[in-house]
């Protein structure tokens, strides 16, 4: 091929004949990688939208999770409560029991006084009767 | 009885409450940490708030301004005491202003306490001092100091001692300087509050240990409570003296004076850290670590007798139960129920400002009367009319409802009298005296005025209880006291002239009680039961009275029972666990003392073969002998084979003169200076002198004989045979004298005795010819 004298001069002509500074085929290259460059920005601005959106989903996973973990130990916790004021109650009914049992065995033993005497009674009106 | 509560829903304060205090019974105030005072209102159910104080004030205790000062009544407390952490106490009147505020102790001031006219304020601090303040807040004295705090402090009954908690020790410490100082270890944690009651005379105390413990006034335990969940962190003694509550974490109890609980109340309160009643003992407060301020009274009192059975069953309602028919009536008041009593068939109530009386016949209709004063204290009741001691005073009703008497003696605290120390019968009151406890002041019902010349019967001991008995006529009058050595006297309401002679009939005796029909006696003595069918046999006839002693075995009262009562023939016990044990006696010896009331001798007779019970003829042998009923006094003496005294008997049936057998009577029961007297009364010389001779009281038979001129020779004569027949000499130098001049010729006393003897025959002749007439018309 001919050595072009305009090529030499660093001007080329492309093939629709306008004038270009640069080679065509590197010019045809920069433009295909200025076309890949906006590709990759394109694919690259959807991919960090998506892991936004996963990222942003996993806080809220989180949080969920935070939250019932949270309801899990309060109600574990209020489930040991609920056992200390069973205990709680139990131990004031215990109590209350107690006092009730000190009353039956005051009445028991009044019970007991007064069967005595209600015996004495009867016997006396027997040896009354016997007597007469 | 339990407590009936009343908590709110949402409490008023939002900081835990310290303390409360009682104005009337209707209204509280009282102190939180979130520093408001707060006053409720009972009747309109007002919760107001009086004043909020300075950031810095912690209040801790409040203690009113005494009602009563000087006898004198204030409408209500106007000021109270309030300590707080800062070491200060204020005193802030009603309205919340707050009239002084006082630096009294380094740290907190834990407790502040008026004595009972509010002349003084005892405060215990922190710093481990106790201090006297006067009633306007200068500084009288430092009382005490130790190394670790005082947590609580009371006065004691008269005001003139304090106690307070030093540790696990308490401490009773006299305000006069030298007296000695009480110091005990009374529990096994700290002590945080004692109680001491002025009625009762006990110490309450109440610990980390979680026990609460009673006391009496000398240190002794007189009960322990069980371990508890929790610490004790309030004691309080009703004002009464019969009942307490006690506080702890979630805890609220009612116990009897001896200890034993009534109820248990488990409300949601938090640790109760005080309590107070209200003045007329109807009200409980407590002030709880929660912010809540719980409410209580008592309901479910019941009173017993016969067949009848009252139950409080609200505050202003009564139910009566007849049991033989279960007739059931409903009394409704229009205020609260102070006091009540049932006894002699009638119920009486006292409201805060009416008294009520119902007859047991009849429940529809009862007898009411305003009341001078609001809070009584207690209620008596004889067969015909009952005693109100108040405030102010005591006062005899009758059950129509006229207001026969109001004793009085100087001095007299009626806020301090009990039913142990007064005393009530059909014509007489008997009231034991406070400043000295040797004294027991009688009175006339009727009147009111002190017996006799005013002179009280004073015995040589401090006496704890005194009864009166409740039948016969009022000339009889008989009062039985307990003293302080537990030893048992009875002695006659009426004296002649001379000093009440006191005669011991028991001894250990813990608690008694007369009979409602009959001057029978109740008592337990050491272990045993105790029933002295005649008492009075000891004033006849001492050697009568082991005999008309019946015992038997007091094992199922447990230890230090109290009698309650002892009505018919049935003795109602309390134990001290505090259950109510029954005893019957049997119905013979009021049957007996019945028919000797009525002079009915041949009836007595036929009952006493008919139960063939030698207690029951030794009790007639006295009573036929107190009545000078010789023949009957010869059976029953014969019956119980005291050949000695029928033989006596005898003798003085064959007596000559009416003054004779009268003086040999009175010697019979020991009387020797009465005999003596009727006899020279009645001229008769050397029947006088005779006696003496006989219970070989020479040097008083020879004074006698000396000072009328006669008979000189037959003392001496008696003298020498009584020498020569035991081989002694004459050493009285006042016989060796007078046998100097004197001849002693036995044939010619002899003579003279008969001569006197014929004389008085001859003189008793005619007049006992009359009288015989007389009692054969």
């Amino acid at each position: 091929m001919a050595k072009d004298p305009l090529s030499e001069a660093g001007l080329h002509f492309d093939e629709l004949n306008k004038l270009r500074i640069l080679e065509p085929d590197v010019g045809q290259k920069t433009t295909e990688l200025k076309e890949e460059c906006k590709d990759f920005v394109d694919k690259i601005g959807q991919f960090q939208k998506i892991v936004g959106g996963l990222i942003e989903m996993v806080d809220e996973l989180a949080k969920e999770a935070e939250k019932e973990k949270m309801k899990a130990i309060g109600a574990r916790n209020l489930l040991k409560s609920v056992a200390k004021q069973r205990e709680a109650q139990q131990q004031q009914l215990q109590a209350l029991i107690a006092e009730k049992k000190m009353q039956l065995e005051r009445y028991r033993i009044e019970y007991e006084a007064l069967s005595k005497v209600e015996a004495e009674q009867n016997e006396f009106i027997d040896q009354f009767i016997l007597q007469k | 009885m339990r407590f009936k509560t009343s908590l709110l829903k949402e409490p008023k304060h939002t900081e835990l409450v310290s303390c409360v205090g009682w104005t009337t019974a209707d209204e509280l105030y009282s102190c939180s940490e979130d520093h408001q005072i707060l006053k409720w209102n009972l009747l309109t159910n007002e919760t107001v708030v009086v004043v909020k104080l300075q950031d810095d004030i912690y209040p801790i205790d409040l203690h009113w301004f005494p009602k009563t000062v000087g006898g004198k009544k204030q409408a209500a407390a106007e000021i109270f005491a309030l300590t707080s952490t800062d070491g200060k106490f204020h005193l802030v009147s009603k309205m919340g202003r707050i009239e002084k505020s006082v630096e009294a102790h380094r740290g907190a001031v834990l407790a502040g306490r008026w004595n009972y006219d509010g002349t003084a304020l005892i405060t215990a601090g922190e710093d481990g001092q106790i201090k006297i303040w006067s009633k306007s807040g200068m500084l009288r004295s430092t009382l005490a100091q130790q190394g670790s705090p005082v947590y609580s402090v009371a006065w004691g009954p008269d005001s003139d001692r304090i106690l307070y908690t030093f540790g696990r020790q308490l401490i009773i410490k006299p305000l006069q300087p030298s007296s000695k100082v009480l110091q005990w270890k009374a529990h096994d944690g700290i002590i945080l509050k004692v109680d001491w009651n002025s009625m009762n005379d006990l110490i309450l105390s109440g610990g980390e240990d979680c026990k609460y413990k009673v006391w009496d006034s000398y240190g002794r335990l007189l009960y322990s409570s069980s371990s508890n969940d929790y610490p004790i962190t309030s004691v309080a003694w009703a004002p009464d003296g019969e009942v307490f509550a006690m506080g702890s974490f979630n805890t609220l109890r009612l116990c009897d004076k001896t200890g034993w609980s009534y109820a248990l109340e488990k409300p949601n309160t938090g640790s109760v850290f005080s309590l107070a009643w209200s003045a007329d003992g109807t009200q409980l407060a407590g002030a709880c670590g929660n912010g809540q301020v719980i409410f209580a009274h008592i309901v479910e009192q019941r009173w017993e007798w016969r067949n009848f059975e009252v139950t409080l069953t609200k505050r202003r309602a009564m139910q009566v139960r007849n049991v033989l028919n279960d007739a059931v009536d409903i009394l409704d008041f229009r205020d609260r129920v102070i006091k009540a009593s049932l006894a002699h068939g009638h119920l009486v109530v006292a409201t805060s400002l009416q008294c009520s009386v119902y007859s047991t016949k009849n429940w529809n209709t009862p007898l009411i009367f305003d009341l001078r004063e609001g809070t009584v204290s207690l209620i008596l009741q004889a067969e015909r009319h009952f005693l109100l001691v108040d405030g102010g005073g005591i006062y005899v009703y009758s059950y129509e409802g006229r207001l026969v008497s109001t004793p009085k003696f100087p001095g007299m605290r009626t806020d301090i009298l009990n039913a142990q120390s007064v005393s009530l019968s059909n014509d007489t009151i008997a009231i034991r005296d406070k400043t000295d406890e040797k004294v027991v002041c009688l009175f006339d019902a009727q009147t009111g005025k002190a017996f006799g010349d005013g002179k009280p019967l004073t015995h040589k001991m401090e006496v704890m209880e005194i009864a009166l008995d409740q039948c016969g006529p009022s000339s009889d009058r008989k009062i039985a006291l307990i003293d302080k050595n537990r030893d048992l006297y009875l002695t006659s309401v009426r004296r002649l002239g001379r000093e009440h002679s006191m005669h011991k009939i028991g001894t250990m005796v813990h608690t008694m009680a007369w009979n409602d029909s009959a001057n029978i006696l109740c008592g337990i003595q050491d272990n045993q039961f105790a029933v002295w069918y005649y008492p009075s046999a000891v004033c006849v006839d001492k050697d009568l009275l082991p005999k008309t002693l019946f015992t038997k075995d007091g094992s199922e009262f447990s230890r230090t029972p109290h009698i309650l009562n002892y009505v018919g023939t049935q003795v109602t016990v309390r134990r001290a666990d505090g259950s109510l044990v029954y005893s019957s006696v049997s119905s013979y010896p009021t049957l007996l003392h019945e028919y000797t009331g009525s002079a009915r001798w041949e009836d007595a007779l036929r009952l006493c073969r008919f139960a063939k019970d030698q207690t029951l003829w030794a009790c007639l042998a006295g009573m036929a002998l107190a009545n000078r009923e010789l023949t009957t006094a010869e059976v029953a003496y014969a019956a119980i084979r005291e050949v000695d005294k029928v033989q006596y008997i005898n003798f003085i049936k064959e007596l000559p003169s009416k003054e004779s057998s009268l003086a040999h009577m009175l010697l019979f029961s020991g009387h020797v200076q009465e005999a003596e007297a009727t006899l020279l009364q009645a001229g008769l010389i050397y029947q006088a002198i005779q006696i003496h001779i006989n219970l070989y009281n020479w040097d008083r038979a020879l004074e006698l004989a000396v000072k009328h001129k006669t008979h000189v020779d037959t003392v001496l004569a008696h003298r020498q045979r009584f020498l020569q027949d035991f081989g002694k000499k004459e050493t009285n130098k006042r016989f060796l004298q007078y046998s100097e001049g004197v001849e002693v010729d036995w044939e010619k006393i002899q003579a003279k005795i008969e001569m006197e003897l014929a004389k008085e025959r001859e003189r008793a002749a005619n007049p006992s010819v009359r009288s015989s007439m007389a009692s054969h018309r």
